[in-house]
Order: C-alpha cells, then sequence, then structure tokens
C-alpha cells in the first residue's frame, strides 16, 4: 500500500519511539520499496543478517511487518503494515477505555497483550505480572508504575481525587469508583499485614488470584476487545485478496459461469473466502446472553448499594477478613450470571482487535457530541444505548475506505429495543428531572401517583416514606425479569420506558440525529445511522478549524457553500448577507488554504475571463484528505519535537535512567534534579496529549 | 516628487516623515514586515483523562524500552570495533567510559528473540526466520516442509521451558554469589550470559585490550546479546554445567 509522505514519516517515528531505530530503519526500507525479499531488504536497509532475521521476526511478532511465501519460487516477501504501526499511537487510549470498561486488571492483561504483540493464552497464564490483582514484584514495570504515580502526584496532586470524581460523572458508577479506591487503600493494608496474624485473609488473596485473568480475557474476548490470530493476519491484505480470488476461481461452480455473472460472483466468493480467513472474532463464543461478560454491570451497583455501603464499613472497622471478597466481586459484578473461570483454550492465539476499538472509540465521540448538546442525564442513557451498539457492531465501516459524501448509504446499527436499554440503565438514575412534566401514556397511574410524580420524583419519593429496604427490593426485582407482576414495579417501568424514549427521541432531533426511532409492529426500537453521524463529525471538525482559521466568517461562506453547491460570487454574498470586500478576503483565503475552490465555466470558445462563470464550491471530501495529511505531518512534527527536547536533555535524562537511580530518584537525585525530571514528564506529557488530539482528528477522517 | 496627488487637506508638505506623529509606530516608509505577527497558539491542559491515556501510552513504552526487543543501530562506545562505523561515531565527550558507566543503560542492537521465556507460534513466522526464533531448529535436516514443522515446534516447546527454568535459577545462583546488589540483579544477569556468548559469538580482536583499560570484566559490547546462543541449545544435555560457568 502506498503511503503518503507524513504518514510514512509518522509511522517510522512510532516505531523508532516505541521499538527503537533497528525496527524503524527497517520499517522505513519497507515502505521505500514496498514488497522485498530478504536479500533486498539487506541490500537497501544496509544492515546484517542477524539484525535483519532478528529484527523481522520481533517486528512480525509485533504485526508490523507483512510476509508472504510465494508458492511458485518459494521466496519469502516483507512488507510494512503501516496499519499496526499507526495504532502503536493509539494505545494509550484503548487501555484508558479497557480500564474504564473493565477495571484496571482488564487494562493490565490487554497492555501485557500489547507488549507481547500476540500471545498465546497458556503463555499468558504463565507470567507473573498477570498472576496478581494488583501489581506486584514485577521488575521494570513496577518502578516505571512508581514513577508515574510520582510524577503525576508531583504534577497534579489533585489529580486522583479529580479523576475519581470525574469518572463518577462520567459513569454514574460512585459506587464501584469509590470501593475501588478503598480497593486500592486496602490493598496497602493487605500488604502490610501479609506478614502479620491474618492467615485466612491471604489465603483469601490466594485464592482469588488466579482467577481473574481467565475470566478477564474471556471478558475482554466477548467485548471483541481481542481477536483470535489467524495465518492470514500476518500477510498484507493484497495478498491475502489475491490468494483468496485464486482459491474463488479454481472452485468448480465458479469456472461454470460466464461473462459479467463471472465477474459478480467472483467478487463475492473472493469477499466471502477473504472474510472467513480474517475473521478472529470471538466475541460471540463468550457472550452470556447476548451481552458480554464482566460486563460492570449499571444495575448490579444499584443493587450493591446498601451492602456496600455495609461493606465499607466492616472495612473501616479493621475486619480484614472479607477484604479478598471484596476485590472480587468488585472487579466482577457478574457473580450472578456466573463467576466462570474455567480456563481458555490454551492454545488460543490472540491479540488487540483494533477494528473493535475503533468502533467503541467511535462511540465515546457520539457520546461527546451528545453531552454538548444534551442534559447528562440523556448523554448517559445515549451511552447505554451505545454500549448496546457496540456489542453487536465489528468494525466502522464495510469498505475499507471512506465513502465519497453523497455516494455513501447509510449504514445503520441493529436496532435496540427500549427495555433492553432500561435494564441496563441503572435504575437509581434519576430520568424525570431533566424533562418538562409530562404525563405517562399508561392509564393504570393513579392520579395520586402522578401527581406524585410531578411532585416529586420517584427515587425522592422512596427515600422521603423511608422504605429503603423495598425500595432496594424493587430493583433487585427488576433486575431478575424486566417485567414484575408488582404493580408498582409495572408502572415503573412503563414510566421509565416512556421517559427514556422521550430522552432519545430528544437527541433524535436536528441538527445532529444522533439516533433514529423505528416501529416494527409497535414495538419501539432505536438505532443509529453511523455514516451520517460520521459525515457529521467530519463536518464539525473541518468546521472547527475553518472558525478557528479564518475567523467566524469564514464559517459561514463555508455552511452557504456546503448547504447551496457552486455559488458564483454575487449569489453568495446575497446569501451570506456579507460585504462584498469581506467576502472576497474571506474567500481567497480559505481557497489558499485549501478549503474552498474555484470552478470557471466558459461561456464560450474562447475562455475569455469577462465571459466566463466563476463557481465557488466546497468539496469536504477533498478538504478531509488534505486535513488528514495535515494532520499527520502535525503529529509527526509533534514526535519529532519530543525527540529533540529529549536530545537536548540527553545528559540529564539519561542519568535519570540509570539503573541504579531509576524507581529511587528521590534518593538519588537532588531537589533540583527532581523538579527537573517533574517539568520534563509535564512537557513530555502535553507533547504526547497534543499527539492523541490530533490522533483523534485522524481517527475521524480516516476511520469512523 | 509632485504631491498632485495629495490630499488637500491642511497637512504640510512633509507632515508624513513628523516623528510626533506616531510615536512607537514604523515609519510609512519602513520595509513591510516579512512575517506578519501572530497569536502564538497554546496547547490545552491535559484533562484527567487525557493525562491518563498518556500515562498508559508512556508505560506501555517503558515496557518496551526495558523488554527484549528493544534495539537501537549505533551504540556509540570507545569498545566498539576499530574501524566500524560505531567507532566512527564515537562521541568523545560522553562516551568516555567512567565508573557510574556501568549503571547507564544499556543498549541492544540486536533483538534478543530466543529464550526470553516466551513461545514463538512457529507457524506464523516465515520458514527462513525460523532458526531465528528457535536456535534449535536446523533446516537441512528435512526438507519437508509440514512434517517437520509440527514435530519440531512440539519439541521445541518442551525444551524452551526446560531451559527457562534452568536459565532463571542460574541468574539466580550467579547473583546471590556476586553478593546480591538488588539493583542489577537482572543486569547481572544477563552481563554473564553476554560473556558466555563472547566465546563463541563474536570474535572480537581488541576484547582484551579492552579489558585492560577498563580493569575490569565489563565488556559493554557484549553486555547485551542477541541470546541465541548456540551453547545452551546444542549441550541442551549439560544446561546445569551451563549454569556454573555463570559463578565463576
Amino acid at each position: 500500500m502506498m503511503m503518503s509522505q507524513y504518514a510514512a514519516e509518522l509511522c517510522a517515528l512510532l516505531i523508532e519511539d516505541q521499538f527503537g531505530d533497528l525496527f524503524a530503519r527497517i520499517f522505513t526500507t519497507l515502505q521505500r520499496y514496498e514488497r522485498l525479499p530478504l536479500p533486498r531488504l539487506k541490500f537497501y536497509s544496509r544492515l546484517t543478517d542477524r539484525q535483519l532475521q532478528h529484527g523481522l521476526a520481533a517486528m512480525i511478532q509485533h504485526h508490523l511487518v507483512f510476509h508472504f511465501t510465494s508458492l511458485e519460487d518459494g521466496h519469502t516477501y516483507y512488507a510494512a503494515n503501516p496499519h499496526a504501526a499507526y495504532y502503536l499511537v493509539r494505545s494509550g487510549k484503548i487501555l484508558q477505555l479497557v480500564e474504564s470498561r473493565l477495571g484496571e486488571y482488564a487494562a493490565r492483561v490487554m497492555e501485557t497483550i500489547m507488549y507481547l504483540g500476540h500471545a498465546p493464552i497458556k503463555h499468558l497464564e504463565t507470567l507473573p505480572e498477570l498472576r496478581y490483582l494488583k501489581t506486584g514484584t514485577s521488575g521494570g514495570a513496577d518502578t516505571t508504575v512508581k514513577l508515574e504515580g510520582t510524577a503525576a502526584d508531583a504534577d497534579q496532586e489533585q489529580v486522583p481525587d479529580d479523576e475519581n470524581e470525574f469518572e463518577q460523572e462520567l459513569d454514574q458508577k460512585p459506587v464501584l469508583e469509590e470501593e475501588e479506591e478503598q480497593q486500592d487503600v486496602d490493598f496497602e493494608a493487605e500488604v502490610v499485614e501479609m506478614n502479620g496474624a491474618n492467615g485466612d485473609h491471604a489465603a483469601d488473596v490466594g485464592d482469588n488470584r488466579p482467577a481473574p485473568l481467565n475470566s478477564t480475557l474471556k471478558a475482554l474476548a466477548s467485548h471483541g476487545y481481542i481477536l483470535r490470530v489467524k495465518d492470514a493476519h500476518f500477510q498484507s491484505p493484497e495478498d491475502n485478496y489475491i490468494e483468496a480470488h485464486k482459491a474463488a476461481a479454481n472452485r468448480s461452480d465458479i469456472k461454470l459461469l460466464k461473462g459479467k455473472r463471472l465477474t459478480e460472483e467472483l467478487a463475492n466468493k473472493t469477499d466471502e473466502i477473504m472474510r472467513e480467513r480474517t475473521e478472529g472474532d470471538l466475541s460471540e463464543a463468550w457472550m452470556v446472553n447476548g451481552l458480554p461478560r464482566g460486563l460492570k454491570r449499571k444495575s448490579a451497583s444499584g443493587l450493591g448499594d446498601s451492602e456496600a455501603n455495609n461493606k465499607r464499613h466492616t472495612g473501616e472497622n479493621g475486619i480484614n477478613g472479607d477484604h479478598g471478597y471484596d476485590d472480587d466481586e468488585n472487579d466482577w459484578s457478574e457473580d450472578e450470571d456466573g463467576f466462570d473461570s474455567s480456563p481458555m483454550e490454551p492454545g488460543l492465539v490472540v491479540r488487540v482487535n483494533y477494528n473493535k476499538f475503533d468502533v467503541a472509540l467511535r462511540n465515546a465521540r457520539f457520546v461527546e457530541m451528545a453531552e454538548a448538546n444534551a442534559p447528562p442525564v440523556t448523554a448517559e442513557i445515549y451511552e447505554t444505548f451505545l454500549r448496546r451498539v457496540e456489542y453487536s457492531t465489528k468494525k466502522c465501516r464495510d469498505v475499507t475506505d471512506i465513502p465519497r459524501e453523497g455516494e455513501e448509504g447509510e449504514q445503520f446499527s441493529i436496532p435496540i429495543e427500549t427495555y433492553k436499554i432500561m435494564s441496563d440503565l441503572d435504575p437509581h438514575l434519576e430520568l424525570s428531572s431533566c424533562m418538562g412534566p409530562s404525563k405517562p401514556p399508561t392509564s393504570s397511574t393513579t392520579t395520586s401517583n402522578t401527581l406524585n410524580r410531578r411532585g416529586k420524583r420517584p427515587l425522592e419519593n422512596g427515600h422521603g416514606n423511608g422504605i429503603n429496604g423495598d425500595h432496594y427490593d424493587d430493583n433487585h426485582d427488576d433486575d431478575n425479569d424486566h417485567f414484575n407482576d408488582h404493580i408498582d414495579g409495572v408502572d415503573n417501568q412503563v414510566s421509565r420506558a416512556y421517559e427514556v424514549n422521550q430522552h432519545l427521541s430528544l437527541l433524535e432531533q436536528a441538527p445532529n440525529n444522533l439516533v433514529s426511532q423505528v416501529n416494527l409492529s409497535g414495538v419501539v426500537k432505536w438505532r443509529i445511522g453511523f455514516r451520517g453521524l460520521a459525515r457529521k463529525l467530519r463536518h464539525l471538525e473541518i468546521e472547527r478549524l475553518v472558525e478557528m482559521r479564518y475567523g467566524d466568517v469564514a464559517l459561514r461562506v463555508l455552511r452557504v457553500l456546503h448547504a447551496k453547491g457552486k455559488l458564483d460570487e454575487k449569489r453568495l454574498q446575497e446569501i451570506s448577507l456579507l460585504p462584498f470586500k469581506d467576502l472576497r478576503q474571506t474567500l481567497s483565503s480559505m481557497q489558499t488554504g485549501g478549503f474552498v475552490d474555484l470552478q470557471e465555466v466558459p461561456k464560450d470558445a474562447q475562455r475569455q475571463p469577462s465571459k466566463t462563470i466563476f463557481l465557488w464550491y466546497f468539496d469536504p471530501d477533498r478538504v478531509s484528505s488534505t486535513l488528514l495529511e495535515d494532520t499527520y505531518k502535525a503529529m509527526s512534527r509533534t514526535l519529532q519535537r519530543i525527540k529533540f527536547e529529549r536530545a537536548q536533555r540527553r545528559d540529564f535524562l539519561e542519568k535519570t535512567e540509570r539503573s541504579d537511580i531509576k524507581g529511587n530518584e528521590e534518593r538519588w537525585l537532588s531537589e533540583g534534579e527532581l523538579e527537573q525530571l517533574r517539568r520534563w514528564r509535564a512537557t513530555e506529557a502535553l507533547l504526547l496529549g497534543v499527539v492523541a488530539r490530533l490522533d483523534d482528528m485522524v481517527a475521524v477522517f480516516r476511520d469512523f | 516628487m509632485s504631491r498632485f496627488g495629495a490630499k488637500k487637506g491642511n497637512r504640510a508638505p512633509g507632515a508624513e516623515f513628523t516623528w510626533d506623529a506616531d510615536p512607537g509606530g514604523v515609519p510609512d516608509t519602513a520595509p513591510t514586515p516579512l512575517y506578519p505577527t501572530y497569536v502564538l497558539p497554546y496547547a490545552r491542559k491535559l484533562s484527567e483523562k487525557e493525562q491518563k491515556e498518556v500515562d498508559y501510552y508512556r508505560h506501555l513504552r517503558e515496557r518496551f524500552h526495558e523488554g527484549p526487543y528493544y534495539s537501537v543501530l549505533d551504540v556509540s562506545s570507545s569498545t566498539a570495533k576499530k574501524g566500524s562505523a560505531a567507532r566512527a561515531n564515537f562521541d568523545p565527550f560522553h562516551g568516555m567510559p567512567s565508573y557510574s558507566g556501568r549503571y547507564q543503560k544499556k543498549r541492544r542492537t540486536i533483538p534478543k528473540i530466543a529464550n526470553i521465556g516466551r513461545d514463538y507460534e512457529t507457524r506464523f513466522f516465515p520458514r527462513e526466520l525460523w532458526q531465528t526464533i528457535m536456535p534449535n531448529f536446523h533446516p537441512n535436516a528435512s526438507i519437508d516442509g509440514y512434517n517437520a514443522q509440527t514435530v519440531l515446534s512440539g519439541l521445541k516447546r518442551g525444551f524452551e521451558d526446560d531451559e527457562d527454568e534452568e536459565d532463571e535459577s542460574t541468574k539466580r545462583r550467579a547473583t546471590g554469589a556476586d553478593g546480591g546488589d538488588a539493583e542489577g540483579e537482572a543486569n547481572e544477569g544477563e552481563l554473564l550470559d553476554g560473556d558466555e556468548d563472547a566465546e563463541e559469538e563474536i570474535v572480537d580482536d581488541d576484547f582484551e585490550d579492552d579489558d585492560d583499560d577498563m580493569g575490569g570484566d565489563y565488556n559493554a559490547e557484549q553486555y547485551f546479546d542477541g541470546g541465541d546462543d548456540e551453547y545452551g541449545d546444542d549441550g541442551f544435555g549439560d544446561g546445569g554445567g551451563g549454569g556454573d560457568e555463570d559463578t565463576y
């Protein structure tokens, strides 16, 4: 695959940043010369045999290099895998996402899989760093954890608290979060007490320790975050296509066909074979009732509210025996689903499924959009809905390239019923607070009840009457089956369903159309049109840039051009209500920037300027691809900046990396040096953060 | 210069050249600035989520750097071979060996592939790299592809596990004999491994000279080695013997 200059540069820089310049040299050579057999590669890269063999083996392990052994001449060809190289930059985001979904331990498992490139399950089982729930005594990783900890603490002392609050807001899982915090504290206590007299306590933890790995892996698999590695994953897509094409052409039923039907059928069969060969999806095998495992269920958190409180109290009272159990339950609130720790197939080789993460990250973007335009409760309902959608969406789109605007069909997610969304929602979430008072369409509601609901929120109702016990019982029942016989339950459910629908129809409105309703045989279902929203995201991104660079006048012109198509200057001026002078200035500066362009339509054969119509237009596809290249360039410049800054501080940084100093910074470095280290870490974090933001743009323009 | 085009206002001739018209301003005749002034954009501060992402990214990167694959092209040091490119790039200001250099982070020039406690899924690698990922594979032993592959990979797994255990135990013993420098534990082990390899891997002419100069058994060049030592594999039977050598 031919790559643009900056994309290639960026990939090489990323590889160098992570794996050193030997890999980068091999990668660049392969990018420059495309596929090469080993002797040619050796010639072009000017590396030794040993360097090449070892480098290639390690790069294949990390999927950075495709290889293909031809059956005709027996040569093995190597080719760069820019896709995998680019995704190195997204590792932070992916891990953060996994952590927010499945907890810290899952993120660690994920990180280990990334660190190994691909790994069989049986190997993961042997790793010491995955054996314990909290980071144990694993050499290098441990010290860096400490280091990050100190740096972060020093930078912003507030970070841990803020983060917690932030996540509480985001996830509305206060109980879980607090308990995780509690866990941290507890764990320290555990470490201290390990030597103490708490024998049963240690045993508890010991029992639980091997358990999470298998269930975590299953959780990751059922979410689709990891996938089975197949032979075809090591070959470039082009080779896979050629092979599949050959295989399809050799089939007897294809050979009978002729002409147009032959080409059609051949294309279909090729696609089918390719899909079959590259498909490594594990999610379906490990789903429970259509839901992934290891889900932090919101309902579960609501259910555990009172119990959790009790537990925390006992914890504070110093009965430490519970903690092993505590840990277990908090990370895996799926006891009711059957806590399954039986190992997965040991020979199964897994790797990160980047396509799925694109889907998840895209959904996160949609939620951000919803948060910007709707109350937080609505955004949360939307997030819950998107979660459901995510489970059944394997990748962002079916075609490899983003289709041209206007030529893309709409691609809808599967429709999700309201009650499913409702069952995933936290039952304590107050739905009605941000909506205007309304009458639910249920006849069964008594007048007093409605009044009550209008005056007070259902939850407060429960609390006010002081029947907490009943209240929790209700929710408990709701969890078990969605439609309870209990009259209150039914009432509650129906009105909640109504409210959820209301919230979602708020999001259905223009301009964003974040969801759309389908009404099939009386059942209200919700779905999402991905292509339209992806286009919306792209346009928002373009508009944001235009406004930043050229001001709001330019933004108005751009929007007019987008809405109306090609316009001549006079007409444009009439529509946009701008003085000619401003308009011309803006247009010419935007043309220089490549955002709008001019088309000339001559009236006669001489093409005289006076007899030519000049039409301004805005081509989103072209602008998107230009911006994508610009973003690549900006990213690679930022990475080069990091390299430069690092080179400037080389002596100092080498000192901090010394084997005796690393991990013991406080002990060996002076106050000034510590300050310098902190400042360097903050600088680097900022630059990396900028790269991550640019990566968001790349995702919008390329992946979504 | 006639002023036909001048405004008929009450501006005296030459008024545009007065100093007090625009204090601090540039005169009209000044050259136009090459670069217009612009506002320097500042990056937003990182949000907590972004900070976390960055920390995860750096943590993973740190692991890669500590891991067996991170390798650089030129380790410029005075211990490099005479006449080699690495020697030519030697940095006289920072490259001089010093005592604290023994703590300095060592960079590999070749990723360590074999014997790092990692099983490779042989079927995913091209055949010409099989010998790299498992040094005890001999391509000439059997020409026919598929059978040999399965048998060998099966065998190899058994071997490797044993070796790993042995390696670990020898390391433990070696560091114990050294007197248990807690910091350099892993490094010591690798250093010794490197020495062991040196005997057959790279024939270094000035090895002895360097030894004398530095007055120690430290040899940065052999610090990290590719690690695919034929030694351990040929002498699988006497793996224990290898361990003993480690402790001298």
